[in-house]
């Protein structure tokens, strides 16, 4: 067969074939039209990430040649930035899942025009928090014995260690979450390769196993949407929890606590959202999406900031009040060290950004200004990153040998490989833009053929 | 033998039409739809999906699968960790808990593409009566019916405000 | 499409196979090389034991050279030998470092024109030696320090033959004042010895005796003894120390009187007055009353010291009703221009309690061991500067560095046409040499030891001289030979070697090699006061120069007088004191610090009228307001690790050099004194992060070094929970239900290895730390990495002051010896390592496995298959386990320093966390021996290498399984034993036994 003539992808995406301009279709213009053309200014924010994330790799490449000695740990602090910002990409990842599982299941419509970002996040989170883990150990070349594969040394692994239920927990997560993420995007797939031609028609073709849109189709699918949120919920709740008894399980003052699971689980939860508003204030401006993320959206993620602020802040003072009820000398210096100590601006920016900024959050102008939405945001995502820093750095520089007790600050390659971190998140996200609708398509279009069909009998 | 496609706006009609159909006994239907409409859903197939029991044997599988694997494997080696017995089940459970969540998703998707008969079309090409109106906001009625039949269904068809009635193959 | 054939396909797999191959190859190979005749005594893997002699300090403790397929791997104490009985301090353990050091000499080096020592044959270095003697025979002169008994009369023979100018005997730490004291006190010129073995009251006036003193692992031990709670229930002998700082020996003291530096005379007679006035002594000494005592009266001394009246009537009350007391004389920190005078003073102090001819020991004069004068050695210098010395050959000691500018020998040597180093490593003055002729170290030589009367120590070699090096004996006979038939006819023919065996010819030396020597009860001479000692006159010292602060140098714990600064270990090992490494600090009190607005780690200039030092600060409370005092040994130029060298900055030096500005300073009998400046402090401003390895010495109550009070101890059993509170467990939440140690092995296993730390005999001298390191290949990993607070050390020696409280510490937590109080000790030092815990919560945290709980209850450390995620460490409530950051395996053992490897422990990979299994190579080595006798390993059959070195036997190890075993017996006493941390329920196998604190003496 001849190719077919080459056309620019605006053209691909309006075949002259497209009937009467009504929603459906426009909903599948404007939605598709995110993934028109790319502008200088994608290119080069896209340049920008990609070098800060080769500089990272290539520290993170010098580190695993000469040693940890390049980051800033100190003994008794074996563990830093590294963890903690892990730790921090977990949390990002419950936003996702969240949205789609919980109110899918909550039947909160809000979400759709927000599910399909919050699930690519997830993945992206998921997928840089795991490669912190990779970061952290001492012998990249030998990690691959956390995994329990038949071995002539005929030895398995400790599935006592919490870090044993990390692996599984973080996989499961990564797993479900791209399968989440999957099968929530086939018919939207389908839409886009009924309008695309050359190379995107061949993968959305290739990804939208010749979906149809049948009711038979639909009917399974929804029915697998609804499984899959069944199964997510409690796994997203897990996750986080297990990833808190890494901490929990020990004997650290300031990290043995019952009420990590939760207060780990809300601050996530917390974090993640703020991520969600951090990153779909700009996509909402850049690509004119207010039609469909709109104010009403951001009033409802501002709440579940304000809510999940309160359970952090309720942590906190928890925390305080147990380490104090507890008797526990160990326990009292710790926190109080935690607080007035070698970091207490680390504390005090946590408790700033996370229980205190928040709090505007009770005006509902301010609630749905998105600026200033974003503005807090930002702070949360901070306060959150310092929240993680607080609870382990200080819990190890303030143990029960007071003759080790000492002080970390992180290295230039820890921040440098930090920033890696962002950068790769960024770039697998503006990546994704350009290649799959950056909102779910026919959820969108189910409301508004809703809404028109109401119309409609209004009408007669 | 000859089919028929028609063209609605509203699944509120596509619905009423083919239960009509099927009560003149033209069971040979298939629809096209945008989105998912639970009006829609028991046009082809009634009954409730059978994704579920997919779902239900990965889960329970994974569960069996967490233990069995934790508790062997303890055992299959023996080494004392901090005093704790070898098959300490409260650890476990946390494997066995993902693997149920991990099973039931893996098999969820499977179900769904069994169900669902995915991938079909052998990709690329689709079904003649398809066309990406149905992705955009339109629906599809898809009647097969003999041929003297044809009119008739053509007529009944109309009469629920079908936008446009093609025959798609004779 | 690209096509693949079967050609290409197989290509493509060879290439992978290839490359797989080539991975496998990565790893170095070692080659093993087999015996072609497999010598007698050797058997691979299977340890010899040589019997040597120590060389690092004049004690002379016997060594046992553990030897593994002819290379010694680790110096440990000879039993046998009555000085050490076994033990060995950090010094001696570290000294197996000389021989594998990469600052040795590789063969005879000669300077050539561009100022290079360029490597020349022996024949050449011999002929060039021997000529430039015979140019001038009488311009040659021999300066050294001690070279052993027979190597000494060698080279006094070599003098007359070769008709020398002469030979100085120079020791930077000689007893000189004490000799010229015994002799002005009781006439007869030698070294007293002072036994402490069973004194009930020891009086120390500032002579370092548990640390660099005359003795100290010797003295360490007979205190230990004296003091034995369970022989003595009284507490056994109480130690006051009287000196201006809390050193290490202060530490352990009962009593510490923080006396004005360089009044340590006027006390003793002060005391020796009280106590005579209070019926002590004989007639003889009432006679002294308007002698040497006249002006010695209890105000005028209180005044004059600095010290409450009542403390010096209680102390002398005590001194003349002590059943067997002894005062030490004051040692080289406190040793000034009145050094004889204030030595004197003590000594008949001692006649006066009665504990001359007891337990202090006066041996018969004897010349032979006259070991320097320090005025010979600046009578040399100006024989230098007046050009009366042509050829100068130096052994054994390194004057450059040691001896003071202002004694000018620095300069005077580069006048010196010719000086001939015999040293076997760089040194400052071997650098300065035109030829070295690098002699053996003492594990490659032969050489004898005559430390004191009844002792002859034996030195054997235990290894092949790694390099083209030649014993000092032999250079000098060859020399001798080289100029010609007359003068060799003059010296013994034969080797060095043949010359010792005929010195010993009057014994069987095979049995005193096996022995470590001959060693008999020394002889006593009965002794007298002589006329001289009542018309003694004790003045307070004279202080040169002016300043607030009087300047006190103080033997550095380890470094000695500088000759351990080139050893790693001794450089990265913390100061038992103030915990620093690699570098001098000043010790200032906090008043001072307050005064001058210093504050830790501020670079202070000293400045004297000898010249200035900067030197970081490190305030303190257990130091006198009126003194700095500033460690001897660092500040060298030369040396890999002395100086900067290792860190690729040559020559240049590491910190200050205290001794820089000392002027000349000498005592009345012409010996070297070292309290004699006084300091001015200027503020720079700058700041020096000091590498530290302890920042707090507050407990803050938790259950770490705990002590008891005697009376607590002493009193009536009241059921053990009550005397565990007594023994520090504060806080009934923190009680947890008695647990069986023993339990914490698997079912139906012989053995639990357990250990008992006594707490109340060890002094914190930190030879077990210096013995862990050598014996587990423990990295030592350089200043950069401590400051970043990485040591690698799998025993620690903790310090705390007290039992501390929870104090609201705020802001970056600033190194803290502010508990310390002066003139009150309650120093707990507490040897921290892993406690292989029953319920380790290392264990389940690790996802792989690489640590887990032996069968017998050990806690293993599986190097292999550790991925270093370190939760181990941060789970760790003990804090004992240590991270490879860096491939220390590789980059922290220089050629030849992997030849003293012990091969039994592997060394560790980058990336992988290590910790002390309790020497399980020690373990296993036992089990052989008792699996081929068929029988359980017995009690006491393995001994540890830290406890192997502790010279009290504060460290006892065993089986908890065996109920007759001495740590079950040790363990066994409710009311001192603890379980550290024992509120987070670990149920460790170490039990400590609580610091005992006796009460202060009375009168």
């Amino acid at each position: 067969m001849t190719p077919p003539p080459a056309m620019s992808v605006a053209e691909t995406l309006h075949p002259a074939a497209e009937p009467a301009d009504t929603g459906g279709s426009k909903i599948n213009r404007d939605i598709l039209r995110v993934m028109e053309g790319v502008s200088l200014g994608y290119f080069g924010l896209l340049a920008i990430v990609v070098l800060v994330v080769a500089w990272a790799a290539s520290l993170w490449a010098l580190q695993v040649y000469e040693g940890l000695g390049l980051a800033g740990y100190s003994v008794p602090i074996f563990w830093g930035v590294y963890i903690v910002t892990f730790v921090f990409w977990i949390g990002i990842a419950h936003a996702g899942t969240l949205i789609s599982a919980i109110l899918y299941l909550f039947r909160a419509k809000w979400r759709n025009s927000i599910n399909r970002s919050a699930e690519a996040m997830t993945v992206f989170a998921v997928l840089t928090a795991a490669q912190f883990l990779g970061i952290h150990v001492g012998r990249l070349w030998k990690a691959y014995f956390i995994l329990p594969y038949p071995n002539q040394r005929g030895l398995w692994v400790n599935f006592k260690s919490p870090l044993m239920w990390d692996t599984f927990a973080i996989s499961t997560y990564a797993t479900i979450s791209v399968i989440f993420l999957y099968v929530g995007l086939i018919p939207d797939l389908a839409v886009a390769r009924d309008r695309a031609t050359g190379w995107r028609k061949l993968l959305y073709t290739a990804l939208a196993l010749g979906w149809q849109g049948t009711t038979r189709q639909w009917k399974s699918h929804s029915r697998s949407v609804l499984h899959l949120s069944g199964l997510a919920t409690p796994l997203v709740l897990s996750v986080h929890s297990v990833v808190s008894w890494d901490f929990a399980m020990t004997v650290v003052p300031g990290w043995h606590a019952t009420i990590f699971a939760p207060y780990f689980v809300a601050g996530a939860i917390f974090s993640g959202m703020a991520m969600v508003i951090t990153v779909m204030v700009p996509v909402r401006r850049i690509y004119h999406l207010e039609t469909y993320i709109t104010a009403y959206h951001f009033d409802n993620m501002a709440k579940f900031l304000l809510l999940t602020s309160w359970i952090v802040s309720y942590s906190y003072i928890t925390e305080y009040f147990v380490a104090w009820y507890s008797g526990v000398e160990a326990e009292q210096s710790a926190f109080w060290l935690r607080a007035f100590g070698p970091y207490w601006i680390s504390t005090w920016v946590m408790i700033t950004c996370n229980a205190i900024i928040p709090q505007i959050l009770w005006f509902k102008k301010l609630r749905t200004h998105v600026p200033t939405l974003f503005v807090v945001a930002t702070f949360v995502n901070i306060g959150m990153w310092f929240e993680r820093y607080v609870i382990i750095i200080s819990g190890l520089s303030r143990e029960y040998d007071p003759a080790v007790w000492g002080v970390y600050t992180p290295s230039w390659v820890e921040l440098s490989i930090l920033a890696g971190g962002f950068a790769f998140f960024a770039m697998l996200f503006i990546i994704f833009l350009k290649i799959f609708p950056v909102i779910a398509i026919t959820e969108v279009k189910e409301l508004a053929i809703h809404e028109r069909a109401h119309a409609a009998e209004e009408a007669h | 033998m000859p089919s028929l496609l028609a063209v609605f706006d509203k699944p509120g009609s596509v619905a009423e039409v083919a239960h009509r159909l099927k009560n003149r006994g033209y069971g040979d239907l298939e629809v096209y739809s945008p989105a998912a409409f639970p009006e829609l859903d028991d046009i082809v197939d009634a009954g409730p999906s059978r994704v579920r029991v997919w779902t239900l044997v990965g889960g329970l599988l994974g569960a069996v699968t967490g233990y069995a694997l934790t508790i062997w494997m303890a055992n299959d080696w023996q080494l004392m960790i901090g005093g704790k017995p070898f098959s300490s089940i409260p650890p476990y459970t946390v494997i066995a808990f993902e693997l149920t969540i991990l099973f039931g998703g893996l098999l969820t998707l499977l179900g769904l593409l069994v169900v669902a008969k995915l991938p079909s079309g052998g990709f690329g090409k689709l079904s003649k009566a398809y066309s990406a109106r149905f992705s955009a906001e339109e629906f599809g009625l898809v009647v097969g019916c003999k041929e003297r039949d044809v009119l008739e269904v053509d007529a009944l068809l109309r009469d629920y405000d079908a936008k446009e009635v093609t025959l798609v193959e004779a | 499409m690209a096509e693949i054939d079967r050609r290409d396909f197989l290509k493509l797999i060879g290439a992978g196979a290839g490359a797989a191959a080539a991975a496998g190859c990565s790893d170095r190979v070692e080659k093993l090389i087999p015996y072609v005749v497999q010598p007698e005594v050797i058997s691979p893997g299977v340890p010899l034991y040589y019997a040597s002699t120590c060389r690092e300090c004049p004690a002379a403790c016997g060594l046992h050279v553990k030897t593994l397929d002819g290379r010694p791997v680790k110096l440990e104490g000879n039993p046998q030998h009555p000085i050490n009985r076994g033990a060995l301090c950090a010094r001696g353990q570290t000294a197996i470092g000389r021989t594998y050091h990469p600052d040795r000499f590789r063969g005879p080096m000669l300077r050539n024109g561009s100022d290079q020592l360029e490597p020349i044959s022996w024949e050449t270095g011999i002929e060039l030696l021997s000529l430039e003697i015979a140019k001038a025979p009488d311009k040659a002169h021999v300066l050294g320090g001690d070279p052993g008994d027979t190597a000494g009369k060698l080279i006094d023979r070599f003098v007359r033959a070769v008709g020398a100018a002469g030979r100085t005997v120079y020791e930077p730490f000689a007893s000189e004042a004490l000799r010229a004291a015994t002799g002005n006190v009781f006439g007869v010129n030698s070294e007293p010895w002072f036994d402490l073995t069973d004194a009930d009251l020891v009086v120390d006036f500032g002579n370092e005796i548990l640390d660099t003193g005359l003795s100290p692992v010797e003295h360490q031990r007979q205190l230990a003894q004296a003091r034995d709670i369970a022989t003595h229930p009284g507490g056994g002998a109480r130690f006051v120390y009287v000196g201006p700082r809390l050193s290490q020996t202060a530490s352990n003291s009962d009593e510490w009187l923080a006396a004005r530096p360089g009044s340590e005379g006027i006390l003793a007679l002060g005391l020796a007055r009280v106590a005579i006035e209070s019926g002590g002594g004989t007639e003889q000494h009432r006679a002294l009353l308007d002698g040497v005592l006249a002006g010695a009266d209890v105000d005028t001394v209180a005044e004059k010291t600095d010290l409450p009246a009542e403390t010096i009537v209680r102390l002398g009350r005590a001194l003349a009703n002590a059943g067997k007391p002894v005062a030490v004389p004051p040692g080289v920190a406190v040793s000034s221009r009145r050094a004889i005078a204030a030595t004197a003073a003590v000594l008949i102090l001692n006649d006066v309690i009665g504990a001359v001819g007891d337990s202090v020991r006066i041996p018969p004069e004897n010349e032979s061991r006259r070991r320097a004068s320090y005025r010979d050695v600046l009578a040399l210098v100006n024989a230098i500067e007046d050009g009366r010395v042509g050829v100068l050959l130096v052994h054994d000691c390194n004057p450059v560095y040691s001896l003071p500018k202002a004694s000018g020998f620095e300069a005077a040597l580069a006048e010196v046409p010719f000086v001939v180093s015999f040293a076997s490593m760089v040194d400052e003055t071997a650098e300065r040499a035109h030829l070295v002729l690098p002699d053996h170290t003492p594990l490659e030589s032969w050489g004898d030891l005559v430390p004191r009367d009844g002792l002859r120590c034996l030195i054997q070699p235990t290894i092949r001289p790694l390099y083209d090096t030649r014993a000092l004996g032999d250079t000098l006979l060859d020399t001798a030979r080289a100029m010609g038939e007359e003068m060799a006819s003059k010296l013994p023919s034969g080797s060095f070697r043949t010359l010792l065996e005929e010195a010993w010819s009057d014994t069987d030396l095979t049995a005193a090699l096996a022995r470590g020597g001959e060693f008999s009860q020394p002889v006593a001479a009965p002794v007298a006061l002589a006329e001289g000692a009542a018309r003694l006159e004790v003045v307070e010292p004279v202080f040169s120069g002016e300043g607030d602060f009087a300047l006190l140098p103080f033997p550095h714990s380890f470094l000695y007088d500088g000759r351990g600064a080139n050893l790693p270990w001794l450089q990265e090992i913390p100061d038992p004191v103030v915990k620093v490494t690699w570098e001098p600090w000043a010790e200032i009190s906090l008043e001072t610090a307050e005064r001058l607005g210093l504050e830790f780690g501020e670079v202070v200039t000293i400045e004297t009228s000898a010249g200035r030092i900067e030197v970081p600060v490190h305030p303190r409370g257990g130091i006198r307001d009126d003194v700095v005092a500033v460690p001897i040994g660092q500040g060298h130029s030369a040396g890999r690790y002395a100086s900067r060298a290792g860190d690729g900055r040559a020559g240049e030096a590491r910190g200050a050099n205290v001794i820089e500005i000392l002027p000349a300073g000498v005592d009345e009998s012409g010996g070297r004194a070292w309290l004699i400046e006084k300091a001015r402090l200027h503020k720079t401003g700058r700041h020096q992060r000091l590498p530290l390895l302890q920042f707090s010495d507050n407990k803050r109550g938790r259950q770490l070094g705990e002590a008891i009070a005697l009376a607590d101890l002493a009193a009536a059993e009241q059921g053990e929970q009550e005397g565990r509170l007594e023994a520090g467990h504060h806080g009934s939440h923190e009680i947890r239900e008695e647990f069986q140690a023993s339990a914490d092995a698997a079912v139906g296993i012989l053995y639990r290895w357990g250990m008992t730390v006594d707490l109340d005999r060890c002094t914190g001298c930190t030879a077990c730390v210096a013995a862990c390191y050598v014996e587990n290949n423990i990295p030592v990993v350089g200043e950069e990495e401590i400051r970043r607070v990485r040591p690698m050390s799998w025993l620690r020696i903790e310090r705390y002051i007290g039992d501390g409280e929870p104090e609201l510490v705020t802001g970056r937590n600033h190194p803290t010896r502010n508990r310390e109080e002066l003139g009150d000790v309650d120093v707990r030092h507490s040897p921290m390592m892993c406690q292989q815990c029953g319920s380790a919560p290392c264990e389940p945290v690790c996802p792989v496995f690489a640590t887990y709980h032996s069968e017998e209850g050990l806690n293993g450390m599986v190097y292999n298959r550790c991925i270093g995620t370190r939760y181990c460490a941060a789970n760790c409530p003990y804090k004992v386990r240590r991270f490879n950051f860096f491939d220390n395996a590789l980059t922290k053992w220089p050629e030849p320093m992997r030849l003293g490897l012990n091969p039994d422990v592997t060394v560790r990979a980058q990336g992988v966390m290590e910790k002390c299994t309790f020497c399980i190579q020690r373990i296993q080595a036992a089990r052989q021996i008792a699996k081929a006798e068929g029988r359980p390993i017995r009690d006491g059959e393995i001994v540890m290498a830290c406890q192997q070195a502790c010279p009290t036997q504060a460290i006892q190890f065993g089986n908890l399984r065996d109920p007759n075993s001495a740590i079950v017996k040790n363990a066994n006493q409710p009311k001192r034993a603890y379980h550290a941390l024992q509120m987070v329920n670990t149920r460790p196998a170490v039990t400590y036994l609580a610091k005992v604190v006796r009460d202060p003496v009375e009168g």
